[in-house]
């Protein structure tokens, strides 16, 4: 405990000049003002301050980020959010089928959380992609969408048809994939 | 024989005493004596239930370390990352970078980071808040041999690899060689 005063100190500096240092140490997560230390070997020198993640950030943290990345952005393998996932949302089946791809549909989250998750993480990494009468998901629609098993690569290729047809992508390859099989 | 009394009650304890006399001796006595003595002392030691004789004491100080939901908190600390009980290890499992020429985040030189990870939950024992915790696994040159350490916490079976941690986590980066575990900080949970 003695060590407290230390660590507060080191903190303001950590938050006046070397903010850069304890972003370099979290993986995409907030350092702000109404933040806490973290009681840490490294962060008690960096002093570092994280803020309580948002419910639908956790989750996404949790069951998500890891191959997704923390911005929605990974490996050329793992599809992109970031600046995409939101395109599917222009259209019911689009909609429908973010609901029902098997990581999202088969996720051991209730209804409610995957409904706050995909409001989430539609408006936080894809906001403009979004339709302009977006209406946000609700846990009895997650209940309904993710009953139904589906065939993740064709349901997706024919969806992404659909939308170039409707001539709602900016290009035919705005949601190209690396390779075709890749849902 | 002549009795030494008439009355009935004499008579039985005169004979009772003359039969033990002639028919038991002294050593038979001493040892029989001697056999119950042990037996006394060893009864304590035969496995029964003792908890209602715990000292309170006792409990209060097991109640104490437990304090928090977790086994691995509860025994965790926060200052040396190159022993397995440091908190953000609680789901770790393979080798430790910062025993291997890395930090607990950071890969050691000729590695380098899995762009994939798998995320945790662990429990700081100093603020008592759980914080979530990237298992990003170093990769690119032989195991380290290191440091190894399992932490079970959230681990599931391979049959959900997403949160499966005996699975090697270098998709995506340049080797699929394993070399060593990091535990990155992700954020609050609480």
């Amino acid at each position: 405990m003695s060590l407290r005063p230390a660590a507060n100190i080191l903190a303001c500096l950590g938050l006046l000049s070397g903010l850069a240092a304890g972003a370099a140490l979290a993986e995409g997560t907030l350092v702000t003002g109404l933040a806490t230390n973290v009681p840490d070997a490294e962060t008690r020198i960096s002093g570092l301050r994280l803020a309580p993640m948002p419910r639908p950030a956790r989750i996404y943290a949790l069951n998500c980020q890891g191959c997704h990345g923390a911005s929605g952005v990974s490996v050329i393998e793992i599809p992109e959010l970031a600046g995409r996932v939101g395109y599917f949302a222009r259209i019911p089946e689009g909609r429908s089928y973010l609901v029902q791809v098997p990581n999202v549909a088969l996720n051991p989250s209730s209804d409610q959380d995957i409904a706050e998750l995909m409001n989430w993480l539609l408006k936080t990494f894809s906001r403009a992609e979004l339709p302009t009468d977006f209406r946000p998901y609700t846990a009895e629609e997650v209940a309904r969408l993710r009953k139904e098993r589906i065939d993740p690569s064709a349901r997706r290729q024919r969806i992404v048809e659909q939308l170039i047809a409707a001539r709602l992508l900016p290009s035919p390859d705005a949601l190209a994939l690396p390779h075709a099989t890749l849902y | 024989m002549i009795p030494i009394s008439n009355t009935r009650f004499d008579h039985l304890v005169e004979k009772l005493i003359r039969r033990t006399a002639q028919r038991t001796s002294r050593r038979s006595f001493l040892s029989l004596c001697g056999s119950w003595l042990v037996a006394a002392s060893a009864l304590p030691l035969l496995p029964v239930s003792r908890r209602a004789q715990a000292s309170d004491v006792e409990h209060r100080e097991k109640k104490a370390v437990a304090k928090f939901a977790s086994d691995f908190a509860n025994q965790a600390q926060t200052s040396d990352p190159t022993q397995c009980n440091y908190w953000r290890y609680c789901s770790s499992d393979g080798y430790l970078c910062a025993c291997c020429g890395g930090g607990p985040h950071t890969c050691p030189p000729g590695t380098s980071p899995s762009p994939t990870s798998w995320v945790g939950t662990c429990i700081n024992p100093d603020d008592g808040k759980s914080y979530l915790i990237a298992y990003r696994d170093c990769c690119g040159q032989d195991s380290c041999g290191k440091c190894s350490c399992l932490g079970q916490e959230g681990d599931m079976p391979e049959y959900r690899p997403q949160v499966n941690n005996d699975i090697v986590w270098c998709f995506g980066a340049s080797s699929m060689v394993y070399h060593c575990s990091s535990a990155g900080l992700v954020g609050l949970a609480e």
